[in-house]
């Protein structure tokens, strides 16, 4: 993934003013900084759900910035899985149903896969139940079954522990970790310095400029 | 899946969507119901008006049939002739004919018009009387007649009284069988049987006019009169043409009427839809947010909602034919004294007629193409 010269305006404010970075491929990215700083505004326009006011934003060999409105949806579709801080699951589908609306906007459903996703990431007993009858943790843990069932090139978690208790974000955390063992492509937004220490590389944000990229200080201990 | 989405959206949003339900099938059982009696009504009405009388009447060609008095030479017509004529249309839609013979005979003394007929079709053709006693069952009953009550009230005649006709050097008797109230120069005659005052006036075979009432619009009648003004061109052959017009007038009227109302009523259902789906699309714009991150096209997310809005119409619009079906049959036996049957073709029509009222209901759901769904997901 290459990001280079990425501008991006509201109005008068500019939320991302320049930005390039790259990133390998399995790398697990953490992008930090305070409120405001432009971190979701950047996950936005890499996972095509906003456009760019300049610069290029390529994932895969797609810039982003040059796609229409047919062509992010179908970038959506195959190269993206999304897990949202708040989880965002349809309400009146149950967690498999919600794996499998995925799969249904990416090609054809299979609930057997589905249901092996949501086994993955512990929720085997839970496949039948809607989101109101589960736990925030096992909301979010749908959410990650469901950004894994197309196999997506890149995964986009944005502040994905921020509304999980200790125990649930630790559970979410080890369940990113083993995607990233697996070699998918992670960028992670988040406030905390201990969670962006698992991450293979910090990108810290003020004000829309990329500030500071470091190693992550854990990568050894953990490798 | 699709269904499966379909299905889980009816379900979670039942609460919202009673609402729509309910306008819909309401809204389809009062249209089924309507067109029902629309295709009902002119049967209906038809036999309404047949219950009126008579709607073609045959004379002699020279002019209005005579009363044959004593000094008079009569404009006549053969019996056996008119009925000829008469029985050459199709059976099935001529309800009742009868010959007619007027003379003015004499009763206690006093001059009175009195008309031969065959009084077994007179329930028939003069329907709107008001009898007191009884009709007479055969046109072959020398020994009974019928009287206006005028005449009964003249010569104080009560059911049973025994009446004395004179007709020249010749007379009969007969037995008041029922007195007719009929609002009209009926009351001022007296009835017998046609064969009687053939025999009294001494003209066997001989009629003064005939009546016929056939089943059908005033075109059918219209159709009736040419054929038997061709089959019988020596007598004049004429449509009753106020209940005829009248009755294509009415039936025209209450078309108009029926879809004046059905219109409005789609509006109004489409209205109530309309407000539903405006409420429920602000309620959808943050799973069509996540629908559009996730890789749906508007075109597939507003698809599933359309589906959604038509299962909603068919169903509710089924429903609402069933009812209206039963409403007509109600209102049939209300306003016509017989069920109006309910008619196949109105079910297809007024789903088709939900279906299209609930996607015309359901245009707030375009505005879903408009999400942005970084917007709505950062808001969320």
């Amino acid at each position: 993934m290459q990001v280079e010269n990425l501008r991006k305006d509201f109005g008068n404010v500019r939320a991302l003013d320049g930005v390039s970075f790259r990133v390998d491929a399995g790398e697990w990215i953490a992008i930090m900084g305070p409120s405001g700083s432009g971190k979701t505004t950047l996950i936005n326009i890499l996972g095509g759900l906003d456009t760019p006011t300049a610069g290029q934003a390529v994932v895969d060999g797609t810039d982003v910035a040059r796609l229409d409105e047919a062509g992010l949806t179908r970038f959506r579709a195959e190269k993206i899985g999304f897990i949202f801080q708040q989880f965002h699951l349809v309400p009146y589908l149950t967690a498999v149903e919600n794996v499998m609306l995925a799969q249904y906007f990416h090609s054809t459903t299979d609930e057997k896969e589905a249901r092996r996703a949501l086994e993955r990431v512990g929720l085997g007993d839970r496949i039948e139940h809607l989101p109101t009858q589960l736990s925030g943790g096992e909301q979010q843990r749908v959410a990650v079954a469901r950004a894994l069932i197309n196999h997506p090139k890149l995964i986009l978690a944005d502040e994905p522990t921020g509304n999980l208790d200790e125990a649930n974000e630790e559970i979410v955390l080890s369940l990113l970790r083993e995607l990233h063992t697996e070699g998918h492509t992670i960028l992670m937004v988040t406030h905390a310095p201990s969670i962006g220490r698992l991450a293979d590389r910090r990108i810290e944000f003020a004000h829309g400029h990329l500030v500071q990229a470091a190693v992550s200080s854990l990568k050894p201990e953990l490798a | 899946m699709f269904w499966r989405l379909v299905f889980q959206l009816l379900r979670g949003s039942r609460g919202r969507l009673t609402v729509a339900i309910l306008a819909i099938v309401s809204g389809a059982a009062v249209i089924s119901a309507l067109l029902n009696l629309d295709l009902g009504v002119q049967n209906k009405l038809t036999q309404e008006f047949r219950a009126l009388g008579a709607n073609i009447v045959i004379s002699p060609a020279s002019g209005a049939p005579a009363e044959i008095s004593s000094a008079e030479v009569p404009s006549l017509m053969a019996e056996r002739e008119v009925l000829e004529a008469v029985q050459q249309l199709p059976s099935a839609q001529v309800s009742a004919a009868a010959p007619y013979l007027y003379i003015v005979a004499r009763a206690q003394n006093i001059p009175v018009v009195v008309a031969g007929t065959w009084l077994d079709q007179a329930p028939k053709l003069d329907a709107t009387w008001r009898l007191e006693g009884n009709w007479i069952a055969s046109r072959a009953d020398d020994s009974h007649c019928l009287v206006g009550r005028n005449v009964a009230r003249r010569l104080h005649l009560a059911v049973g009284s025994p009446l004395g006709l004179h007709y020249l050097d010749r007379s009969l008797q007969c037995s008041v069988a029922g007195i007719v109230d009929a609002g009209g120069a009926e009351d001022s005659q007296i009835f017998a049987s046609l064969r009687t005052i053939q025999s009294l006036a001494n003209l066997p075979g001989q009629i003064g006019l005939a009546q016929v009432s056939v089943t059908g619009t005033a075109q059918v009648v219209a159709e009736y009169a040419d054929r038997l003004t061709a089959a019988s061109p020596q007598y004049q052959v004429r449509p009753i043409r106020q209940v005829a017009e009248a009755e294509g007038a009415l039936v025209g009227r209450i078309r108009l009427l029926i879809v004046s109302m059905v219109l409005l009523i789609l509006i109004l259902t489409a209205l109530c839809v309309l407000g539903t789906m405006a409420a429920l699309a602000m309620e959808r714009r943050k799973d069509v947010g996540l629908m559009k991150s996730l890789g749906g096209s508007i075109s597939r997310i507003v698809g599933i909602f359309l589906a959604e809005v038509g299962v909603l119409g068919a169903a509710g619009g089924l429903l609402g034919a069933i009812l209206g079906a039963a409403l007509s049959y109600w209102m049939g036996l209300r306003v016509f004294g017989t069920a109006i049957a309910p008619r196949w073709e109105v079910f297809p029509v007024t789903i088709a007629l939900m279906i299209a009222v609930t996607l015309a209901g359901a245009l707030p759901l375009r505005m879903l193409g408009n999400v942005k769904p970084a917007e709505i997901l950062r808001g969320a």
